[in-house]
C-alpha cells in the first residue's frame, strides 16, 4: 500500500500526452455501462476496447461523454466498471453481476494489476465524495479479494467527484458517475 | 439645495424604508437601527489623474474602489456627494478641516479625504481620516507604489480607515484562495477579496484541492494528486517553498489549522474508514481523534482551539459533529436533513456555517449556533456549498452553481449584499479567506 503513491508518480495524470484518447474511451465504457444497466443481450459485442469500439463512438455522438485520462501503461480489457446509488458504497445486484465476469477474467489472466478507482457523482461537498470514493473502491476490491484475487495486484485511490464519467447534471449523468473503475497497469 | 433640505434627505437616507405610518412600531424600530448602525461617512478629493492624456482617469477608479471597500465592510455607509453641501473634488490637501462643521450638521461620522498624485513613475495615494463629530484629525498614510499596485494600495487605504475609526481590522486586502476546473486538470488560485488579479498557485495539471490558510496567513495547506495519490502539502506563499507533509497510503485530505497554527487536522484513510487526525506541521505527532469505519472529514476549528466541529457519516447519512480536541465529548448537532457538511466555525466563534439539503433537493447554506439551534438559512438559488468566513466574521465566502457553472460568491453574514467574484466557463470552488 505504501508503494502506491509511488506506482503512478510521473505519469502525467490528465496530461495533453494522453488526454486526445480519453473522448474514444469514455464512449466505450458510457456505452458498456448503459448496455450493462440496461441489461442488454448484445453486452457481450461491446467490450472495452474491443471491436465495438467505433462502433460505440458513434453511436453516442453527441452524447454528453467526459474524457476519462488514461495513464500511460494502461491496457484495454475486458473489466466492467460497477454502479452505485447516491451516498452509498454498498454493492447492488447488477454491480455483483458484473463484478463475477470480473472475478473471472481477472482470474483467467493472473498477470495483471488493476487499479481500483472510486468516484461520485457531483452532489455533495468534495471531501466528503473523496472519502465515499475510497470507500467504493475498498468495497470492490474486497469483493474481488474474498472471490480469490490476490491482494497485491490491487491497488485503490479515490477521485471523488473530481473526475466525472459523463457531464451532466441530472440522473442521467450521475448515474454513470458514481462508480468503482478499473485500470490495468500491468 | 438648500441646507435643511439635504439634511432632511439625508435623514431620508439613514432612516430608509422607514414608513411614516404609526402602526407596526416594533418593526419600525429594528429598520432603523440596522440602517443606523453604519458609520455615515464621506470621500473627498481624488482629482483626477490621468497618466497619459485621454487615458483612464485613475483616481475615479480609486474612489469606485475605496467607495467599495468601505460600503462593503457592512461598518460605513458612503455618503453619496449629491447629498454634501460642496463638490468633494474641490476639497484640496489640507483644507479637509473646512469641511467637517458643514458634514457634522448632516450627522457625518467620519470624513476620509484621499489624494492620488504621480511621483516620477509611481503613483503616491495619500488618505486622511477626520473623525468628523470632533472635528479632530484621526490618523492618516501615504502609499506608494505602481500603476498596477492601484487596488492594492486602495485596500490598503480601506482598511486604514476602517482601523482608525472601529480599532478593527478590514478585510479589503485580503485574499481568497479557490480551486478552478481546467482542461484535464483543477488547479489553485488566488485573488484579492474582491475578485481581482487572481493568480496561479499550483500548475502542476493534476488535481489539487482544499486549500487553507495558516493563521498568520504565509502558508497554505492543500491536498494535490501531483505525484498520484491525494497527499497533504504546505506552500510558503512568501518563498513558494512547497512540503508534501502527509503521504500515507490512501487519503491525506481535507486539512484545518490550529488556531495557534501549530496543528493541523486532516482526514486520513490509512486505518481504514477515513478519520480525523491531528498532525504536527512537520507530518510528525500524529493522533488520531475519531474512530470507525465511517467517514470523518471536514474539519475546522473553533476560535479557542479546544473543540473541532466536522462532518461524519457514523449515524448513517453525513451529519455535522463537535468533538474537543482531546477526541472527547463527541455530540451532534445536525438532525435536519439527509446531508448536511461543510461545517466552518465562525472567528467570532457563535456561529457555524454548513450546508444542508433539508429544504429538499439542493444544497444550501445555513448558520447554527455552537449547540444547534437558531438555524438561520443564508441561501435560496441554486445549490451552494463551500462556506467559509471572511477573517472579521462579517462575510461568508461559498460556491454556487446558480448562475449554470460553480463560482465563488460572497455575502453578508446577514445573507445580503452578494457578489460574484468568479466568471469562467468551468467550475470555480473550495473558497477559503486569509487571515
Amino acid at each position: 500500500m505504501a508503494a502506491k503513491g509511488r506506482e503512478l508518480k510521473g505519469k502525467g495524470v490528465g496530461s495533453s500526452m494522453t488526454r486526445w484518447r480519453g473522448p474514444l474511451w469514455g464512449s466505450v465504457f458510457f456505452l458498456a455501462g448503459a448496455l450493462l444497466l440496461a441489461g442488454c443481450p448484445k453486452k457481450p459485442e461491446v467490450q472495452t476496447g474491443g471491436p465495438g469500439a467505433m462502433a460505440g463512438d458513434k453511436m453516442t455522438k453527441g452524447a454528453p461523454i467526459r474524457e476519462a485520462p488514461l495513464r500511460p501503461g494502461e491496457k484495454p480489457s475486458a473489466l466492467k466498471d460497477v454502479f452505485f446509488d447516491f451516498d452509498k458504497s454498498v454493492l447492488r445486484t447488477d454491480a455483483k453481476q458484473t463484478l463475477e465476469n470480473d472475478l473471472q477474467w481477472l482470474t483467467a489472466n493472473s498477470q495483471v494489476r488493476i487499479v481500483l478507482e472510486g468516484h461520485c457523482d457531483e452532489r455533495g461537498t468534495n471531501e466528503y465524495n473523496l472519502a465515499l470514493g475510497e470507500r467504493r473502491a475498498k468495497t470492490v476490491r474486497d469483493y474481488l479479494v474474498a472471490g480469490g484475487v490476490d491482494s497485491k495486484r490491487i491497488s485503490t485511490i479515490s477521485y471523488g467527484e473530481e473526475r466525472p464519467f459523463v457531464l451532466g447534471h441530472d440522473e442521467s449523468a450521475w448515474q454513470w458517475n458514481r462508480r468503482g473503475h478499473f485500470v490495468v497497469v500491468k | 439645495m438648500t441646507g435643511l433640505w439635504r439634511i432632511l434627505l439625508l435623514l431620508l437616507v439613514l432612516w430608509g424604508g422607514m414608513p411614516p405610518a404609526n402602526g407596526s412600531a416594533q418593526v419600525d424600530i429594528t429598520v432603523t437601527r440596522r440602517a443606523v448602525q453604519r458609520i455615515p461617512v464621506v470621500v473627498v478629493g481624488l482629482q483626477p489623474l490621468q497618466l497619459v492624456s485621454g487615458g483612464a482617469d485613475l483616481a475615479a477608479r480609486a474612489e469606485s474602489i475605496l467607495k467599495g471597500d468601505l460600503e462593503f465592510s457592512t461598518i460605513f455607509e458612503v455618503l453619496p456627494p449629491v447629498f454634501l453641501p460642496f463638490d468633494s473634488k474641490e476639497i484640496r490637501l489640507g483644507e479637509e478641516k473646512k469641511v467637517l462643521p458643514s458634514l457634522n450638521q448632516l450627522k457625518v461620522q467620519a470624513l476620509v479625504a484621499a489624494y492620488l498624485t504621480k511621483q516620477g513613475k509611481d503613483l503616491v495615494l495619500e488618505g486622511r481620516v477626520y473623525n468628523v463629530p470632533r472635528g479632530a484629525f484621526v490618523g492618516g498614510t501615504r502609499y506608494f507604489g505602481d500603476v498596477k499596485a492601484l487596488r492594492t494600495m486602495v485596500h490598503r487605504l480601506a482598511d486604514e480607515v476602517v482601523f482608525r475609526l472601529t480599532g478593527e481590522r478590514g478585510v479589503a486586502s485580503t485574499r481568497i484562495a479557490y480551486a478552478s476546473v481546467e482542461k484535464g486538470a483543477t488547479e489553485l488560485y488566488l485573488m484579492d477579496y474582491d475578485g481581482h488579479n487572481s493568480v496561479l498557485v499550483t500548475g502542476n495539471r493534476s488535481i489539487n484541492l482544499s486549500p487553507r490558510f495558516s493563521p498568520d496567513g504565509k502558508l497554505l495547506a492543500y491536498t494535490s494528486y501531483r505525484d498520484g495519490n491525494p497527499d497533504l502539502y504546505l506552500l510558503n506563499l512568501e518563498t513558494g517553498r512547497r512540503k508534501k507533509v502527509s503521504a500515507l497510503p490512501g487519503l491525506n485530505i481535507s486539512p484545518a489549522w490550529s488556531p495557534d497554527g501549530r496543528w493541523l487536522a486532516l482526514s486520513l484513510s490509512k486505518d481504514g474508514g477515513t478519520n480525523v487526525y491531528m498532525m504536527g506541521l512537520n507530518g510528525k505527532k500524529l493522533r488520531r481523534l475519531t474512530n470507525g469505519l465511517g467517514i470523518s472529514v471536514a474539519a475546522s476549528f473553533s476560535p479557542n482551539g479546544r473543540q473541532i466541529v466536522f462532518t461524519s457519516d457514523r449515524g448513517g447519512s453525513p451529519q455535522i459533529y463537535v468533538i474537543d480536541v482531546e477526541g472527547t465529548n463527541l455530540r451532534r448537532l445536525s438532525f435536519q436533513g439527509d446531508y448536511n457538511a461543510s461545517p466552518h466555525w465562525s472567528p467570532r466563534g457563535d456561529k457555524i456555517a454548513f450546508i444542508s439539503d433539508r429544504g429538499g433537493g439542493s444544497f444550501q447554506i445555513y448558520l447554527m449556533n455552537l449547540d444547534g439551534s437558531g438555524v438561520q438559512q443564508m441561501t435560496t438559488v441554486g445549490s451552494n456549498e463551500d462556506p467559509a468566513w471572511s477573517p472579521d466574521g462579517r462575510h461568508l465566502v461559498f460556491s454556487s452553481n446558480r448562475s449554470g457553472t460553480k463560482d465563488v460568491y460572497v455575502m453578508h453574514a446577514d445573507g445580503s449584499g452578494l457578489k460574484r467574484l468568479t466568471r469562467s466557463a468551468l467550475n470555480n470552488f473550495a473558497p477559503n479567506w486569509s487571515p
